[in-house]
């Protein structure tokens, strides 16, 4: 088996930010459901949310090239 | 011609599929450009859809027949959903024909993945994404320049308001980048790693389950496993390709969209 | 038709979908690439070994302050 560590380290490190998002998108689906009219005061924090959960995501994914 | 070189050897290790599976020989030559077996299939596509909707729309009865029914949801589904309501009801008709084309194409292209006897998804040869995403690229910059004026269309784009000044000289940067470079680059890398992976991995595991079968034994008992598996993936392969034809022509909207409003 | 300046047109944003979530991480990757890359060509001038990663922080930092200022505001 050839390869890289870097791309086994940066799979290993994308369990995080996947659970992260699969959280913060599975509290907007929540408060959406429960009260309908809340849908646009919550997507600005469910992206915001994704945002700061995916920049580690990618964080990691440009490391793993570059290093 | 793989399955057959699978049967011929004798004792060899398995050999996984890799980039080298979608390099297809070319079949003829025509003035010297090599036609190879993804040039057909863009031609058939190209056929299929301007038959369907040459022959929806021909009848034009104010009751429609079946055929023309499914021809009028198909183009109703993305003049509404990906254009009317994201580009907004007074800019959105200029077009739907290119949005109608963009995922009529890429939809028929990737579906080609699954077909029995075709089984090849042009997309996941770089070129065809390039291209679709440079036009797409070429069409919301310019939409944007002959709205806003040169000038005006980058200055909303890269000095989003609400931001206090010295931070623009940080962000400018990115946004400038965002606009000209990762936009395009992102819509056809999508394309592409999608289409590539799902072909590479229904490869594995049919041609792992025929490769089980042959080694005879343990192996062959549990081949239909993988054969099983093969099905389902083709399955998952089918939602995964209608899903991306439709976030390309999405994305495509919604920049368009944006250089439209280009809102502060 | 009027021609109205840009900073006095109604703000007409696109309705937010599912296109917004690779949008985000479109801004997110470019931004990584600007400032990394920013940092990695001081690196090569400089020969030090430092501002590569330094570039790539402040590049994250900064574009979810960007996803902040366009998607993360009423």
């Amino acid at each position: 088996m050839t390869g890289t560590l870097n791309v086994v380290g940066y799979g290993l490190s994308a369990i995080g930010p996947g659970i992260g998002v699969g959280l913060i998108f599975a509290a907007y689906i929540n408060g959406t459901a429960r009260q309908p009219e809340a849908r646009g005061i919550l997507q600005p924090i469910a992206f915001l949310g994704f945002a700061l959960a995916e920049a580690l995501a990618l964080f990691g994914l440009v490391l793993a090239f570059i290093l | 011609m793989r399955t057959l070189a699978l049967l011929s050897t004798e004792g060899e290790g398995f050999n996984p599929p890799g980039a080298e599976d979608f390099e297809l020989p070319p079949l003829f030559t025509i003035a010297g450009f090599e036609v190879t077996k993804v040039t057909l299939l863009v031609f058939l596509s190209v056929v299929l859809i301007g038959a369907f909707f040459y022959l929806a729309a021909r009848r034009g009865a104010l009751v429609p027949g079946r055929l023309q029914f499914a021809g009028e949801g198909a183009y109703s589904f993305v003049r509404n959903q990906l254009g009317r309501d994201v580009i907004g009801s007074e800019d959105f008709k200029k077009f739907v024909p290119f949005l109608v084309t963009l995922f009529f194409f890429i939809l028929v292209n990737n579906v080609f993945g699954i077909v029995p006897f075709l089984q090849f998804p042009t997309m996941s040869h770089i070129g065809y994404p390039a291209a679709l995403a440079a036009i797409s690229f070429f069409v919301y910059n310019t939409v944007g320049i002959r709205r806003h004026g040169f000038v005006n269309y980058f200055k909303a784009a890269m000095f989003p308001p609400g931001v206090p000044k010295p931070v623009y000289v940080i962000l400018s940067p990115i946004e400038l980048m965002t606009i000209l470079f990762t936009r395009p680059l992102t819509l056809a890398m999508r394309l592409f790693a999608n289409m590539f992976a799902g072909h590479l991995l229904l490869l594995v595991f049919i041609l792992g389950g025929e490769y089980m079968l042959h080694s005879g034994g343990f192996a062959a008992i549990l081949s239909p496993f993988a054969f099983g598996f093969g099905i389902v993936l083709t399955f998952f392969e089918l939602l995964v390709q209608v899903l991306q034809a439709y976030i390309f022509t999405l994305l495509s909207s919604l920049y368009i969209a944006g250089a439209l409003a280009e809102e502060h | 038709m009027v021609r109205v300046p840009m900073d006095q047109q109604p703000s007409s944003r696109p309705p937010a979908g599912p296109g917004d979530a690779y949008v985000i991480i479109a801004y997110l990757l470019s931004g990584m690439v600007v400032w990394g890359g920013a940092g990695w060509l001081l690196d090569h001038w400089l020969d030090t070994g430092f501002f590569t990663v330094i570039g790539l922080v402040i590049g994250a930092a900064a574009s979810v302050y960007l996803v902040y200022v366009r998607y993360g505001r009423q």
